[in-house]
């Protein structure tokens, strides 16, 4: 039986929900919380959810995506154009090329394996803000902000497995 | 996706994967382009960056209100906390302003009966417009807020930012419904400042800590931790006397000031424009660079040094004639 046109674009809808929640977890981003430590150093939410949707659905958040959120956080935040859209890119490459390693295995090897490739990726966004803007940015806030994205990486990837598991399941 | 299998698979994969390398390639070489784009730092990145805030504004200025009643609730139960002695301190602090309050007017009045004397012209009215914080780009590469109010309320780029304590930035960019605020402590923020006792000019520079720098300070200065930190008017930019920060430290190479308004705090903040375009208005810089007679532009000659001094001269009167132009659209 040929699905029909409310059936295909439910797919197509449920289809976009991966970089859909990349932008939710933005704009959570840039709540303003009046917690003194999240205004100087804020956990990468975005990059949590890039590397999770890598994993589990490449196919529903590509390289190309991940380049356009990039983009937008750039915009959005103030930042250098382009570096959170290559960092972005290279996470999800990175990841998606991996993604077998982490099937089928306890959450705890996910959460290492994150924690680890969330070192280089705010380094080369260290590295490459800091290039761009001509001066070394403080690298404490970057450390603060590597620990809090690492620490609360667990519950994002809860959250986006509830989601997945509920919205994601036939599509 | 389905799975699929068959003849097509074997055919098309490997299409497939040269594809996605070479769209790899691509994005990755957009990325850098996109670098270069940024760095030249065109009038098109600001309008698009100007167009991504107000596409996120109206969502923003939503989700915000929940986030600041609760934040409103935390604070009620601090406050409840430290009733006690909050309340001690004030007592203390109200006798010590019913003396200061004594002395303001004995010196206002005084101070309008010189001006009188003197024929002195004020400055130009302060026009504020006050708007709600949306958004916080807290990080660790960029110190900036966005707030619920862009062109629509004669906001425009370069105009100063105070909150009830203090300046807190300028506008970087101006949407129509939101704009973006730069924060002094922003790596790329540089205020020319003054400090209040000594009188002693500056420069202050983010450097994306919660401690700004003072810089371009002369080797003579005097200059001590407690001294405030006041905008000098200096460029055009900001209006004068403008409440910065205190001085929290003074060491052989380094002066940094503690900024009075705290971050995690920030709610409502004023736009001030003080009807000057400032030496970063679009006009001026293109002014600035357009290949004309030297005693054309716009540049050093009629920026405005004095405290209240407007700039004069028929040039200057075209700008104030039109101060709600958007930005571009100037032939």
């Amino acid at each position: 039986m040929k699905p029909g046109v409310w059936q295909r674009l439910d797919v197509i809808a449920r289809g976009l929900l991966p970089a859909f929640s990349v932008f939710v977890l933005l704009l959570i981003n840039l709540l303003p919380i009046s917690i003194p430590l999240l205004s100087t150093a804020s956990p990468a939410l975005a990059l949590m959810a890039v590397f999770y949707w890598a994993v589990n659905r490449p196919d529903l958040l590509t390289a190309t995506t991940a380049f356009f959120l990039g983009l937008l956080q750039d915009l959005l935040m103030g930042l250098p154009l382009g570096v959170s859209s290559l960092v972005l890119l290279l996470v999800q490459t990175g990841s998606a090329s991996q993604g077998r390693f982490f099937h089928n295995k306890p959450f705890s090897v996910m959460w290492w394996g994150f924690a680890l490739v969330a070192i280089p990726a705010l380094l080369v966004q260290w590295l490459l803000s800091s290039a761009l803007i001509g001066a070394f940015l403080p690298i404490k806030a970057t450390v603060i902000s590597y620990i809090l994205t690492a620490v609360l990486f667990p519950i994002v990837a809860w959250g986006l497995a509830r989601a997945q598991n509920s919205l994601l399941r036939y599509v | 996706m389905a799975q699929h299998g068959g003849p097509q698979q074997r055919i098309f994969s490997p299409l497939r994967t040269a594809l996605h390398r070479f769209a790899f390639i691509l994005l990755i070489f957009s990325a850098f382009g996109l670098m270069l784009l940024g760095k030249a730092d065109t009038v098109l990145i600001e309008r698009i960056r100007a167009a991504s805030a107000d596409l996120v504004s109206p969502v923003m200025n939503i989700v915000s209100r929940p986030a600041a009643s609760i934040n409103e609730i935390t604070d009620k139960i601090y406050n409840l906390a430290h009733l006690y002695e909050e309340n001690e301190r004030l007592r203390v602090e109200n006798q010590q302003l019913l003396a200061w309050q004594q002395a303001a007017r004995n010196l206002s009045h005084e101070n309008a009966r010189l001006r009188d004397l003197a024929h002195y012209t004020a400055p130009p009215v302060l026009h504020l417009v006050t708007s709600r914080v949306i958004a916080d780009m807290g990080g660790a590469y960029a110190h900036s807020v966005m707030i619920s109010a862009g062109s629509r309320d004669g906001v425009s780029k370069g105009q100063a930012v105070i909150s009830d304590e203090g300046l807190v930035g300028r506008v970087a960019e101006a949407g129509y419904q939101a704009s973006r605020v730069l924060l002094i402590t922003d790596i790329n923020s540089r205020v020319p400042v003054v400090v209040e006792n000594s009188r002693d000019r500056a420069f202050l520079s983010g450097d994306n800590t919660n401690r700004p720098l003072l810089t371009f300070l002369t080797a003579d200065a005097a200059v001590a931790p407690g001294d405030r930190i006041l905008t000098s008017g200096h460029g055009g930019a900001f209006p004068p006397g403008i409440p910065i920060g205190v001085v929290s430290s003074v060491s052989e190479n380094a002066v940094r000031v503690a900024p009075l308004f705290r971050r995690h705090q920030l709610e409502y903040l004023r736009v001030a424009d003080y009807g000057l375009q400032g030496i970063l208005s679009d006009q001026r810089i293109r002014q600035s660079q357009a290949p004309v007679n030297t005693n054309d532009t716009l540049l050093s000659p009629d920026i405005p040094t004095g405290v209240g001094v407007v700039p004069s001269g028929p040039a200057d009167e075209e700008l104030h004639a039109k101060p709600q132009k958007p930005i571009g659209e100037l032939p």
